[in-house]
C-alpha cells in the first residue's frame, strides 16, 4: 500500500488537535513564506516561479496558476483576488477540512497569491452553509491582522492587503468564477458570458483573479521548497499533489492527499477497500459532473482521467458497491443539477428538468422502453449547446449513467419497479416542490402571500 | 414599517463598509434581515432596498436565487439532511423518515409551534460522514435514525447538543446573525488609501458591476451602489 504525501493536509494531520490555532501554525512556521515572498522575491519573479512549478488549478478545471495570473493586466488598478471556496460539487469535502484546519496556511497563501499579481484586496467568497469553517477563517484573519501579516506594509514591505471575507447563500452555481463574482457583487449568482474572463474584468469589472481554497493553500509550500522539489511529486503534466475527497462505499471515507498519478486502486486501498468486502460496481472520479467509470485501474492526474473519458474535476471520488441502484443515481445526480441550474439558458434549465420527469418515471417503474433514448436525447440536447459548463456536467452524467448501465435501466421498466431495494422511494420525494415539478434554484420564489406590493 | 431598528441599521452600515460597492452587501444585509424576523420578509427587503440604494424589485431578485434565505417563516432549528449521492448510497431515506415522522412535517414545513423546519439538502460537502445533516449549520455524521429522534428531544427540552465538531447548536436567527456578520471587525481601510506596488490608472470613483458596463448616452450614470 502506499502512502499519503502530505503538502496541504500536513499541519492538519500533523497536529489534528490545534492545527487551527495561531500559536500551532506560528511554531509550525506559518506565515514564513509569505515574508521570504514578499522581502526576497520579486511579483514577476514569483509569478515565473509558480509557472514553472507547474501549479494546476484544484478547483476543477486544472488551469495553470501561474498563466492564469499572467494574464491579469499590470498597469489597471484596482484589482483583485477572489478565493472560491464555495465547494458544492457533490462529493467534494476538502476545501472545508483546508479551511476548518489550517485556515492560517490559506491566508497565507492569499497573500501570496495577491501579492504576485498586485491586489491589496482579497475576498473569500465562503459557502453560505460552512458555519465552522467561516468562524475559524474569521478568527484567524483578525489574528493575521493583529500580528500585521495583513494590512499595511506586510513585513516591512510596500505590500498591502485586506482580506474581505463574505459569505454565499445556498447556490451550487456560484461556485462558477463568473456567477461566483455576480453573487458578490449582490446580484442573482448566473454566469457570465466570456471572454472576457475576470483576469482582464471581473469583479466591478477589474482584473480579477480567482482562485480556489486548495490551490492557494499549496503556494507557500512552493515558494518554501521550490520547483524542483514540488515537481518531484506527481506527473509531467499533473505535478504535485491533490487531495482526493473519498465516499461512498467504503471503510474510512474521508480526505486523502497524495501525488497525482495515483490510481484510483491505491486511492481505495488508503480508505480502507470496499465497504463489508463488497464488489465496486462504479466509480465518481472528479465530482457529480465527471462521467463514471467502471473500474479502478486509472491514474489520478488531468490527461489520463481524459483520457478514460472523464475528468479529474475537483478530486471527489465516490465508490460505489454492486448494491447501488444506477438509476437511483442518476436521479438524484440529475435532480441535483435541476435544482442548482442557474435558470439563465433553455437546455440546461429545460433539459435537466424534463430529464429528473423521465427518470422519476423509470424509478418508479412507470418508465417506457423508449425512455433510454429519450434520455440520452435529452442529454445530447444540453451538451455543448448550454451557457455554462453545468448544463454540460449534468448531460455528462446522466450520459454516462444510462450508456454505461442500460440494462438496469431496461430492468426497472421491464420489471415495472425497482429492481434493487424499492426502499428508497420516500427519499425520491423528499426534495421540497416535487409534485409540482422540480424547484430550480431561485424558483422557490419570494412572494406568495409574502409578495412584494 | 422598517423592521430593522437604528442599532441594526448601523451593523448594516458596517457590513456595507467591507465593500468597494454598496450591492455587494445585498447577501448579508438580507442575511440580517432573517435574523429579525426569522426569515426574509417584504418590509425587511423594503429595509435592504433602502440601505443599498436599490428598488425593491431588485432586493427580490437578488434574494430570491438562494436557498439560505428562507421565503416562509422557519422554526427554532432547521434540520438540513443531505439527499445527495454519497448520502442517498447510504440510507439518507432512513434519516428523512425519522424525521419526518418525528415531527410530522414533510421537507419543507415547519412545526405548528415554530420549532422546527426540515429540508432536504445538496451536498453539505461531509460526505466523508454520510448520511449527514446540519442543524442550524452545524454538522453531524454518520446519522441513524434513533440519534435524529434523540437529537429532536434534546434541543426540543432546551438541552445543549453539540455538533461532530463540538460547536453547540444555535437558533436559526442567532446563526443568521453570525452569517451576516462574518468577517465583521477588521480594519478594511487600506485598500482604499494603500501605497501602490507600481503606478496605474486611479479606480473609478463608485465602480458599475463588472458585467455591466456604463455605456455613455445609453446607460444613466450608474446610481449610488452602482446598481445596474
Ligand atoms: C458549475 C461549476 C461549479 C464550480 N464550483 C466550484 C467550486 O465550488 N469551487 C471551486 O474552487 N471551483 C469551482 N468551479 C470552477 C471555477 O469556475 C474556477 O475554475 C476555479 O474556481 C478557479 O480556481 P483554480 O484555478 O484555483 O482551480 C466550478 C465551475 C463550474 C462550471
Ligand atoms: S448551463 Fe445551466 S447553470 Fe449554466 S447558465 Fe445555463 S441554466 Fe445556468
Ligand atoms: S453527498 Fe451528502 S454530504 Fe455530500
Amino acid at each position: 500500500m502506499i502512502d499519503e504525501t502530505y503538502m496541504v493536509l500536513k499541519r492538519a494531520r500533523e497536529f489534528p488537535k490545534d492545527s487551527w490555532t495561531l500559536k500551532r501554525a506560528l511554531d509550525d512556521g506559518a506565515y514564513d513564506n509569505l515574508k521570504k515572498a514578499v522581502t526576497e522575491i520579486s511579483q514577476a519573479d514569483l509569478i515565473e516561479l509558480v509557472k514553472n512549478a507547474g501549479l494546476r488549478g484544484k478547483g476543477g478545471a486544472g488551469f495553470p496558476t501561474g498563466m492564469k495570473w499572467s494574464f491579469v493586466p499590470k498597469d489597471v488598478f484596482p484589482k483583485y483576488v477572489v478565493i472560491n471556496h464555495d465547494e458544492g460539487e457533490p462529493g467534494t469535502f476538502k476545501d472545508r477540512e483546508i479551511a476548518e484546519r489550517d485556515p492560517h496556511q490559506m491566508i497565507e497563501g492569499i497573500a501570496i497569491a495577491a501579492y504576485a499579481v498586485g491586489a491589496n484586496k482579497a475576498f473569500i467568497y465562503c459557502r453560505g452553509e460552512f458555519a465552522l469553517g467561516s468562524r475559524r477563517m474569521d478568527r484567524a484573519i483578525k489574528e493575521a491582522y493583529e500580528k500585521g501579516f495583513l494590512g499595511k506594509g506586510i513585513f516591512g514591505s510596500k505590500f498591502d492587503l485586506d482580506i474581505v471575507l463574505h459569505r454565499g447563500a445556498g447556490a451550487y452555481i456560484c461556485g462558477e468564477e463568473s456567477a461566483l463574482l455576480d453573487s458578490l457583487e449582490g446580484f442573482r449568482g448566473q454566469p457570465r458570458l466570456k471572454p472576457p474572463f475576470p483576469a482582464i474584468k471581473g469583479l466591478y469589472g477589474q482584473p480579477t483573479v480567482v482562485n480556489n481554497t486548495e490551490t492557494v493553500s499549496t503556494l507557500p509550500h512552493i515558494v518554501a521548497n521550490g520547483v524542483d522539489w514540488f515537481k518531484g511529486f506527481g506527473t509531467e503534466k499533473s505535478p504535485g499533489t491533490k487531495v482526493f475527497s473519498v465516499s461512498g462505499h467504503v471503510e474510512r471515507p474521508g480526505n486523502y492527499e497524495v501525488a497525482y498519478g495515483t490510481t484510483l486502486d491505491q486511492l481505495l486501498d488508503l480508505a480502507g477497500g470496499m465497504k463489508d468486502g463488497k464488489t465496486l460496481k462504479a466509480i465518481i472520479p472528479g465530482g457529480a459532473s465527471a462521467p463514471l467509470l467502471t473500474h479502478a485501474d486509472y491514474a489520478l492526474d488531468f490527461d489520463s482521467l481524459k483520457e478514460a473519458g472523464t475528468m479529474l474535476g475537483s478530486g471527489a471520488v465516490v465508490y460505489m458497491d454492486e448494491t447501488t441502484c444506477m438509476v437511483r443515481n442518476a436521479l438524484v445526480t440529475t435532480e441535483f443539477f435541476a435544482h442548482e441550474s442557474c435558470g439563465k439558458c433553455t437546455p440546461c434549465r429545460e433539459g435537466t428538468s424534463w430529464a429528473v420527469k423521465v427518470l422519476r418515471r423509470v424509478e418508479s417503474g412507470e418508465g417506457r422502453q423508449e425512455d433510454m433514448d429519450l434520455l440520452l436525447d435529452i442529454a445530447n440536447g444540453m451538451d455543448g449547446r448550454s451557457f455554462c459548463p453545468l448544463g454540460d456536467a449534468a448531460s455528462w452524467a446522466l450520459r454516462s449513467n444510462v450508456k454505461l448501465f442500460r440494462e438496469e435501466f431496461e430492468a426497472h421498466v421491464r420489471e415495472g419497479r425497482c429492481t434493487f431495494d424499492g426502499e428508497h422511494k420516500e427519499l425520491v420525494g423528499a426534495r421540497s416542490g416535487i409534485d409540482t415539478g422540480i424547484s430550480q434554484q431561485g424558483d422557490e420564489g419570494l412572494g406568495g402571500e409574502d409578495r412584494l406590493s | 414599517m422598517s423592521v430593522l431598528t437604528d442599532e441594526m441599521r448601523s451593523v448594516a452600515e458596517q457590513i456595507v463598509a467591507k465593500y468597494p460597492n454598496r450591492r455587494s452587501a445585498a447577501l448579508p444585509l438580507l442575511f440580517l434581515v432573517q435574523s429579525v424576523e426569522g426569515h426574509v420578509t417584504d418590509s425587511g427587503m423594503r429595509d435592504v432596498a433602502d440601505i443599498l440604494g436599490l428598488t425593491p424589485a431588485e432586493v427580490l431578485a437578488t434574494g430570491s436565487f438562494y436557498t439560505m434565505l428562507k421565503k416562509k417563516p422557519q422554526g427554532e432549528y432547521l434540520i438540513s439532511v443531505c439527499r445527495n449521492i454519497s448520502c442517498t448510497h447510504l440510507g439518507a431515506h432512513k434519516v428523512f423518515d425519522a424525521a419526518r415522522e418525528k415531527l410530522g412535517i414533510e421537507p419543507g414545513g415547519t412545526t405548528p409551534d415554530g420549532r422546527f423546519s426540515l429540508e432536504a439538502a445538496e451536498c453539505l460537502a461531509t460526505c466523508d460522514g454520510a448520511p449527514s445533516m446540519q442543524i442550524n449549520y452545524e454538522d453531524f455524521y454518520k446519522v441513524t435514525p434513533s440519534e435524529v429522534v434523540e437529537i429532536i428531544d434534546s434541543l426540543a427540552a432546551g438541552k445543549d447538543v453539540k455538533s461532530v465538531a463540538g460547536e453547540t447548536v444555535r437558533p436559526a436567527k442567532d446563526i443568521a446573525f453570525e452569517t451576516a456578520t462574518a468577517g465583521l471587525d477588521l480594519p478594511h481601510e487600506t485598500a482604499d488609501t494603500r501605497e501602490r506596488l507600481v503606478g496605474g490608472e486611479s479606480p473609478p470613483s463608485d465602480m458599475a458591476p463588472g458585467h455591466r458596463p456604463v455605456v455613455p448616452g445609453i446607460d444613466a450614470p450608474p446610481a449610488e451602489g452602482g446598481g445596474s
